[in-house]
């Protein structure tokens, strides 16, 4: 059995007006363990309503998510919370960070969420902090960081609860090319230390080659689906 | 804990919105509680001045009197049952009285009147009678042929302290009784009619003209404590037997009881009326601070927070902005209502003419300072539903964000 399995997945918006969109038109996709892939396209592509869906922030029109076994495009809204909670890790384009919370709150939120006791996550919070070079901001709220150092932040939350899977979708695209090579190596290296799973999507060339597996979209369609070399 | 802290932070960051919910949440509880403590006092006052004036708290009259207040059914046996009285430690005063009429005549004319024998130093702990002289002396249990009377009756009478009338009336057994009467001393009470109908002897010499020794149309009686009434009634009931029957002010006074239901009433309309306002400015606040924080919540909810968890967290701020205004609102009105429990307000100045003109209009008693009640387990319990109603401003809020799925959410500007 594949990690994650993507079955004949369809997405319509505004179905039977005018302006309905097929966002997703029939993606099949089998993914393993600790691969790290990035989605490409075309604006308007798909990319992050595939995303959405493969985290279960969105549901389907069509087809099915399967996470080692777990069928999540059918789980009840709480239930979802609850497997986001668990099993995934998200880094958003615009780092969405909780303001009223600090560097160290923010990454250990979902642990505390988990239930982990407060020696396991303060640990963890340090542990994943030196790996991303972010340790001298911990106690510093988001307002006061730049936006290298909040995606940085961003992406030690997504991977502190240790998830099965880590969703970011265009985590560079707010980032200037210098803060998002060095982010690209931060989150490759996390993929080979961690070893957890990432998926991410970019538009950017420079990005886009740093991963090992490329899937483009086009019209809510895979155009291509290659191992790096 | 984590959704603690950021609830804590939450209200800090927003400091103006938090301070003036903690205000209007601290301002209505205070008002909330002040008014009906003032409203308790002034009703409790007022069931004071009025059964105190005359009636009494409690009574006792012949099982048939109510009906027919007539002579055949009088309390025969007033000493056996005095004899009871004083033996019971929730009773704390009691007095018997002889209620009948006389024709009272002057050199000049004859009224019709009220004659009524008290017992002159046992009265005086039952009722305001003897605190209510105005002129001349109250009576003592050794006169003869002396009258207390009221003034406005006097005035019909035309006549003053130390004049003589004579009276005339039918003796309890229904023999022709008359005698002459020495104007001892004059009341006014805040009763008009009462003060224009109303005249006492002592009850001895009473008994003796009208042959009533051992009889009396009531036995007033003050209970230890006030706020026991009813179980009091209850208990004297069974004492006494079912030839006599007991009633407490609540049935003596019903008019006035129901009158003051119906201000209560009335009074809890207007803070309601009120109290919505608030509401709505609260949940106002309540909204605009969720709206603002539509995205922020998306996130939350992205990242694995319930959306149990997410009302855990409004409801969280509303406690902590209740808890500390109800606790200033409550703390403040506490100390307020305590303070003029024994300080009454005078509200002299809205002039004491008129306000007794209004209550006489009812044949009530009026008083111009009123006191607060000081009743922490019912302050207690307007700071629970105060605290209630602060939580309820999150409602709609919520309801809101329930319409929300955590991406539509997150893409909210
Ligand atoms: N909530 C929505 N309502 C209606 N249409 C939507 C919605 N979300 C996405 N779409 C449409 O679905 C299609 C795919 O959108 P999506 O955002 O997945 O593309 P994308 O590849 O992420 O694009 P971009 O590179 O601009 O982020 C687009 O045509 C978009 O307009
Ligand atoms: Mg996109």
């Amino acid at each position: 059995m594949k990690f994650l399995t993507v079955r004949n997945l369809k997405k319509v918006f505004h179905k039977g007006s005018e302006s309905q969109t097929n966002a997703l038109d029939g993606i099949d996709l089998e993914i393993n363990k600790e691969e790290f892939i990035v989605i490409s396209g075309p604006s308007g592509s798909g990319k992050t309503t595939l995303l959405n869906i493969i985290g279960g922030l969105d549901s389907p029109s069509e087809g099915g998510v399967d996470l080692e076994g777990t069928l999540i495009t059918e789980l009840s809204e709480n239930d979802l919370a609850l497997f986001r909670r668990k099993n995934i890790g998200f880094v958003f384009q615009a780092y969405n960070l909780i303001p009223v919370l600090t560097a160290k709150e923010n990454i250990s939120y979902v642990m505390r969420l988990l239930g982990c006791p407060k020696s396991v996550y303060d640990a963890r919070t340090l542990e994943v902090a030196r790996e991303l070079d972010i340790d001298r901001y911990l106690d510093k709220f988001p307002d006061h960081l730049s936006g290298g150092q909040q995606q940085r932040i961003a992406v030690a939350r997504a991977v502190a609860s240790k998830p099965k899977l880590i969703l970011a979708d265009e985590p560079t695209a707010n980032l200037d090319s210098k803060n998002a090579e060095k982010l690209m190596e931060l989150m490759r290296r996390l993929n080979e230390e961690e070893k957890v799973t990432i998926i991410f999507s970019s538009h950017d060339p420079l990005v886009i080659k740093q991963a090992r597996r490329s899937i483009v979209l086009r019209d809510g369609k895979i155009i291509e689906d290659v191992v790096c070399p | 804990m984590i959704l603690l802290k950021m609830a804590f932070r939450e209200l800090l960051i927003h400091k103006k919105r938090s301070v003036i919910t903690v205000l209007l949440c601290a301002f209505s509880t205070a008002l909330f509680i002040f008014v009906n403590a003032l409203n308790d006092g002034s009703h409790k006052q007022l069931i004071r001045s009025s059964a105190e004036t005359y009636p009494g708290y409690m009574q006792l009259t012949g099982r048939a009197f109510e009906d027919n207040p007539n002579y055949d059914n009088l309390i025969f046996d007033t000493p056996r049952i005095q004899n009871i009285l004083k033996d019971q430690k929730w009773i704390s005063a009691f007095s018997a009285r002889f209620e009948s009429y006389a024709l009272y005549a002057t050199d000049e004319q004859s009224i019709g009147g009220m004659f009524t024998a008290i017992e002159p130093e046992s009265e005086a702990e039952v009722s305001r009678l003897k605190r209510s002289l105005v002129s001349g002396e109250y009576l003592s249990s050794k006169d003869t042929n002396a009258l207390y009377l009221g003034v406005e009756f006097a005035k019909r009478l035309k006549v003053k302290v130390g004049d003589a009338l004579s009276f005339i009336s039918t003796g309890a057994d229904y023999s022709f009784a008359a005698d002459h009467l020495i104007v001892k001393g004059l009341f006014k009470t805040k009763l008009y009619e009462f003060d224009n109908s109303a005249a006492f002897v002592n009850k001895s010499y009473f008994d003796e003209v009208m042959h009533s020794t051992d009889s009396a149309t009531h036995i007033i009686i003050t209970p230890a404590e006030i706020s026991q009434i009813d179980a009091v009634t209850q208990r004297l009931q069974k004492v006494v037997g079912g030839e006599i029957e007991v009633k407490n002010y609540k049935m003596i006074l019903e008019d006035l009881v129901l009158a003051m239901k119906v201000d209560q009433i009335f009074s809890y309309i207007t803070l309601a009326i009120f109290f919505v306002v608030i509401f709505f400015v609260v949940a106002i606040f309540a909204f605009l601070s969720v709206y603002a924080r539509i995205r922020q919540i998306g996130v939350l909810r992205a990242i694995g927070t319930t959306p149990g968890q997410v009302m855990q967290l409004l409801l969280l701020e509303a406690l902590i902005l209740g808890i500390i205004g109800v606790g200033i609102g409550g703390a403040a009105s506490a100390h307020a209502t305590h303070y003029y429990e024994e300080h009454p307000i005078s509200f002299g100045f809205w002039g004491d003419v008129e306000i007794e003109e209004y209550y006489k209009q009812y044949n009530m008693v009026a008083e111009v300072t009123i006191p607060t009640q000081y009743n922490p387990p019912k302050i207690a319990v307007e700071m629970l539903i105060m605290l209630m109603l602060n939580l309820a401003s999150v409602l709609y809020p919520m309801i809101i964000l329930r319409r929300f799925t955590p991406i539509e959410a997150m893409r909210h500007v």
